[in-house]
Order: structure tokens, then C-alpha cells, then sequence
């Protein structure tokens, strides 16, 4: 297969569901394209019941499609082989309780074709990524949201995918805990692993994204370059260390002299909560 | 917090993913302890050791309803067990996967259905056969201790009415022979066959059904109709003769066909009245078990090859 074939590729995609025996079926996808190029980091926004999680779906094989295909690394994704090079994390991932860390990673590795000494340095390479070494003997029933999420993410990089497909990976975990997902994001980026998130949480998406689709009732109704659909584009932002107010009159008297040019607003940027909760807690565990 | 480069893909082949998820349903099986009925089944075992009527008049009846209580007792419970276990855990497996969903990490990976289905059945047999060798231990142990037991009897009882050596050794070697010998083993067999029939039928049963209890439920229907099947093929035999109407006849035809005849594979009530059972029936039911097996999985696979999940 080409190197250069995009890593995913949605073509005009259908999905509806039968409803009651004469009901009209309803239409959870309709004809949504997209592309996704090696190496990206592409979000997939949008409402909850809104096409994200039948469109991930769709793209794995675990649902057919009405219509339209779908394609990774131009192979059709119903084919079993096509799966080899996708590692997929579901929302809310419940793995089977009764298996330890260690054994759950051992068990998805060995259904890739794993085994050996590879299983082991791999498991172990997984295990120091996720930070869940000193939890590996326990059982995954014992394990908390964070830390499932986590697992759930080693076991689907667990065969070297070149894609990583996420359903929701940071619902329902605390805030250093999606951190933590975030930053495992940008380590699969920095590697050159594509990653196809989907998520309502938008500015954890704007955080980890270079391209973002936006869908709504099933349609995808806007696509493109984060920086580009968030940009406002006739306003430019300064932002000044220790700018005393006689520095800010002169700087508001030069705009008012411009011609067209507007002050919109000054004042103090914000930094957010997470980042101050995120501060506070690492400031009260150093001290 | 290193991650290596990736690396070229690996690929698993058909046998080795059915035996990794074989396995897994196996752990998963026995940490569910399952194993606990062994501890019942032990104490049936004991408890039939007791159970000796007092109707012996001479040294040849003495102790021999014992060792028919224990040939009986024990294989009536491994059959039962074996059958309950079997609907129970397969009913249990493929409709938890999709309840937990973490049938979609399996199936997200490159995973075929036929090996998540036959790697899933295979658990349960190997489930069924452990627990049918450890019962079969624990049944062979307790018959070869009580032989022991009531030849020594039988031998003192023979010599104080002053029986002949020759008519001593040749009692010892009846109730020798009504002792541990391999037509037990045939039996056990036929129980693991007729109970592989019935998994295969429970995970076809749990292709389309939606929960546990409806899987639990038809599964044992079919398993009591299965012991009427002969019935409805005498009907289709005997309909051709008598010149019943086609479609009876064909209805009749295709229930047999399709709905294994369970009754064929109780052999333990002739094996406790010391009918032999012969290679050829041994053969015939090897015949049946796999048809049926083949017929069950591959319409399970039918099913699920499209299944939505």
C-alpha cells in the first residue's frame, strides 16, 4: 500500500439505524466525508448523539455503513487486515475486570500476533508510558477512571498502530488525569502516529489538534485547520510584560490616531481554571 | 517515559488468536470460581459411597449396589453439571462482551469474528473438559477404593460359606470388572460430546439474543426438545409409509436434521446396568458431536459475521 495514502479517508459516509418495524430509519451519519494525512492530529467535535462515536465506528468496522466507504491507509476498513495499523480506545472502556494490567496488554498483544520477549519489552515500554508500572499485578477491576483510560490507551498502541483512533478520551477523568491524555497525545504526534479523537470537550481538542471537523446531526458541517477556523482575522493580539498605564495610554493614543484602526479591549488575560487547579496541586505535592 | 519507534506490523495467525482467546475465556471462567461446584460434586461422590441397601443374600450381591450408586451418582452429576456449566458460561461470554463493550477492543483489532467465536467456544469446552477429567479423578478414585473394599468383603463372606477358590476368583473378577474400567471413560466421553453440542448451540443461541437469562432459557429448551428429536424423525419415517402430507413430512425431517437427538448420547443408565458400550457407538456419537458443532458454529458465525455491535 502507498505511504502516501491518506491515514484515514471517509468517503460521503451513511449510517442509519432501523427504528421501530415500519418506522423511518434513523440517519445518525449523513454523507460525511473526510480526509486524515499521516502524522495528524485530527478532532472530531461535536454534541453528544451527533454522528462522533458511529463515525468511529463505521471507520473500524463494527458498524457497516449504509453508504459511502471508508478507508485507512487505503484499505477498506471492513477488511480484518486493515486493523493492524489502528489501535482504538473506546469511550468509557471497560476491560475485562478479572485480568490484571499486565495480563490485559499480554492478551491484546498476543491477538496482534505479539509474543516473546517482544510482548515483554513492549508491554513494559507501554506500561512506564501510561505510568502504571506499580499497577500492573493489580486486576483492572481495581482500577479508577484515570487509570482505565490509560491502560486503554497502551493496549491500543500495543501493536505499533500508525493510527490511534479516541473516543472520548478524557470523559469523565479528573483534571490531572486528562492531562496526563493530553500529553500522551502529543507524545503519539511527536512520534508520527496519527490520531483521529473525538470529543465534546472543545478546548482540550483545541489543545492536542492541527485540523478539526465539527458535526452536527449527523452532518459534518464545518472542517480545517484549527488556526484557521479560530482565528479572528481583521484583529491582531499584543500581549505586554510589566506595561505600566502610561505605556498603555501612549500605546491606545497611537491606535486612536491610526486610521481604521479600533482598540477592541485591553485588560489582564486570564489564565484557566484547569491550569490554576493544575498549579495549586502540583505547588501543594513539592511542598 | 521513552516510547520506541514504531515498527513493522506483526500478524497473529487463525490458531494462535483462538487459542489466546481460548485461554482468556478459560481464566476468565475459572476466576468467575466456577471450580466451587467441584467441592458439591465431591461431596455427591462421598455421599453415594453410604447409600448400600441391605438386600444382599450371598457374597456376589454384597456392596454391588454401591458401586452402581457411585458409577450412577457420579455420572448423573458430571452430566448435569457439565451441561449447566456449558449453557451457563457460553450464554455468558459473547453477550458480557457486548454489555461491557469490550467486545469493540477486540474486535478493533485485527481480529476475525470466527476466531472471537471459536476462540470463545473453545474456552468453554476446555472449561468443561477439566472439570469432566477432575470429576472423572475424583469418580475413579472413590469406585477404585470402594472395589477394593467390597472384593475384600465378598472374599471373606465367599470363604467363611466355604465357596471354591475358582468360584472366589471368578467373583473377584465380576465385581473387578463392574469396578473402574474404560467403558467409564466412554461415558464421560459422551457426556463431553453431547455438551459440546450444547455450547455450540448456546453461542449461536447468543448471536442474536440480546442478554444472558434469554440465552440461558432457549438454550435449555432446545436442550429438553433435543430429547424428543428421535420422536420427530420416527414421525418423518413412519409419515412416509403411511403417506403423512409432504410438508409434515419435510417439518419432521428438518427438526431432526437440525435439532440434535440428546437421547443418543445417554449412555449412562445402560453403562450402570453394565451394558457395554461399543466402538462404534462411540464412533457414531464422534460423528454426530462434530456435525453438530460445525452446523452450530458455522450459523453462529453466519449471524455475527454481520452482527452491528
Amino acid at each position: 500500500m502507498a505511504n502516501d495514502a491518506p491515514a484515514v479517508e471517509i468517503t460521503d459516509l451513511v449510517k442509519e439505524f432501523k427504528t421501530t418495524m415500519r418506522g423511518r430509519p434513523l440517519r445518525a451519519v449523513d454523507q460525511v466525508s473526510l480526509r486524515i494525512m499521516p502524522g495528524e492530529v485530527y478532532g472530531l467535535i461535536g454534541p453528544n448523539g451527533s454522528g462522533k462515536s458511529t463515525t468511529m465506528k463505521a471507520l473500524l468496522g463494527l458498524l457497516a455503513p449504509t453508504a459511502g466507504s471508508c478507508k485507512i491507509f487505503g484499505r477498506d476498513s471492513i477488511k480484518v487486515d486493515s486493523r493492524q495499523d489502528v489501535g482504538f480506545l473506546p469511550e468509557n472502556p471497560y476491560f475485562y475486570k478479572h485480568l490484571t494490567g499486565g495480563e490485559t496488554l499480554r492478551f491484546y498483544g498476543r491477538l496482534c500476533g505479539l509474543g516473546g520477549s517482544v510482548l515483554r519489552e513492549r508491554i513494559e515500554v507501554l506500561l512506564e508510558l501510561v505510568d502504571l508500572k506499580d499497577a500492573r499485578d493489580r486486576r483492572v477491576g481495581g482500577y479508577s477512571k484515570g487509570m482505565l483510560q490509560r491502560i486503554g490507551l497502551a493496549q491500543a498502541m500495543i501493536q505499533h498502530p500508525r493510527l490511534v483512533i479516541l473516543d472520548e478520551p478524557t470523559a469523565g477523568v479528573d483534571p490531572v488525569g486528562s492531562r496526563e491524555i493530553r500529553d500522551l497525545v502529543l507524545k503519539l504526534r511527536d512520534q508520527g502516529i496519527t490520531v483521529f479523537l473525538c470529543s465534546h470537550l472543545l478546548e482540550q481538542v483545541q489543545e492536542v489538534c492541527d485540523r478539526v471537523g465539527i458535526i452536527f446531526a449527523g452532518k459534518l458541517i464545518r472542517e480545517g485547520k484549527l488556526e484557521e477556523l479560530i482565528a479572528i482575522e481583521d484583529q491582531t493580539e499584543v500581549v505586554i510584560r510589566h506595561a505600566d498605564s502610561a505605556l498603555v495610554s501612549r500605546i491606545e493614543e497611537i491606535i486612536q490616531s491610526s486610521d481604521g484602526a479600533e482598540l477592541v479591549q485591553t485588560g489582564k488575560p486570564r489564565t484557566t481554571l484547569e491550569r490554576l487547579f493544575l498549579k495549586e496541586i502540583k505547588r501543594d505535592h513539592q511542598s | 517515559m521513552s516510547e520506541s519507534t514504531p515498527t513493522p506490523a506483526f500478524k497473529a495467525s487463525h490458531a494462535s488468536r483462538m487459542v489466546t482467546l481460548s485461554l482468556h475465556a478459560f481464566t476468565q471462567l475459572v476466576r468467575m470460581k466456577v471450580f466451587y461446584f467441584l467441592a458439591v460434586f465431591a461431596v455427591i461422590v462421598i455421599g453415594s459411597n453410604f447409600f448400600d441397601m441391605a438386600q444382599h443374600q450371598g457374597p456376589e450381591s454384597v456392596g454391588a449396589n454401591v458401586l452402581r450408586n457411585i458409577k450412577s451418582w457420579s455420572l448423573g452429576a458430571m452430566a448435569l453439571f457439565a451441561v449447566v456449566i456449558s449453557i451457563v458460561a457460553t450464554a455468558l461470554l459473547l453477550p458480557r462482551d457486548i454489555e461491557d463493550r469490550t467486545l469493540y477492543t477486540v474486535l478493533a483489532k485485527p481480529v476475525p469474528r470466527i476466531d472471537y467465536l471459536v476462540g470463545r467456544l473453545m474456552g468453554v469446552l476446555l472449561l468443561v473438559f477439566v472439570s469432566l477429567a477432575v470429576m472423572d479423578l475424583l469418580m475413579v478414585a472413590a469406585l477404585h477404593l470402594r472395589t477394593g473394599m467390597v472384593m475384600e468383603m465378598q472374599e471373606k463372606m465367599a470363604v467363611g460359606r466355604g465357596w471354591p477358590e475358582e468360584a472366589i476368583q471368578s467373583l473377584k473378577q465380576e465385581t473387578l470388572a463392574s469396578g473402574v474400567n474404560w467403558q467409564l471413560q466412554a461415558a464421560v466421553l459422551a457426556i463431553f460430546l453431547k455438551v459440546a453440542v450444547m455450547a455450540a448451540i448456546c453461542l449461536s443461541v447468543s448471536t442474536f439474543s440480546t442478554s444472558t437469562l434469554f440465552t440461558t432459557v432457549v438454550s435449555f429448551l432446545i436442550f429438553f426438545i433435543g430429547h424428543f428429536q428421535a420422536d420427530a424423525l420416527d414421525f418423518y419415517l413412519k409419515g412416509v409409509e403411511a403417506g403423512t402430507s409432504t410438508f409434515s413430512q419435510y417439518l419432521a425431517l428438518g427438526f431432526s436434521l437440525f435439532i440434535p437427538n440428546f437421547q443418543l448420547f445417554n449412555v449412562v443408565d445402560g453403562l450402570v446396568q453394565n451394558q457395554p458400550i461399543t466402538l462404534l457407538m462411540v464412533g457414531k456419537l464422534v460423528m454426530m458431536a462434530c456435525y453438530y458443532v460445525l452446523l452450530y458454529t458455522l450459523l453462529a458465525w453466519w449471524i455475527f459475521s454481520d452482527k452491528e455491535v
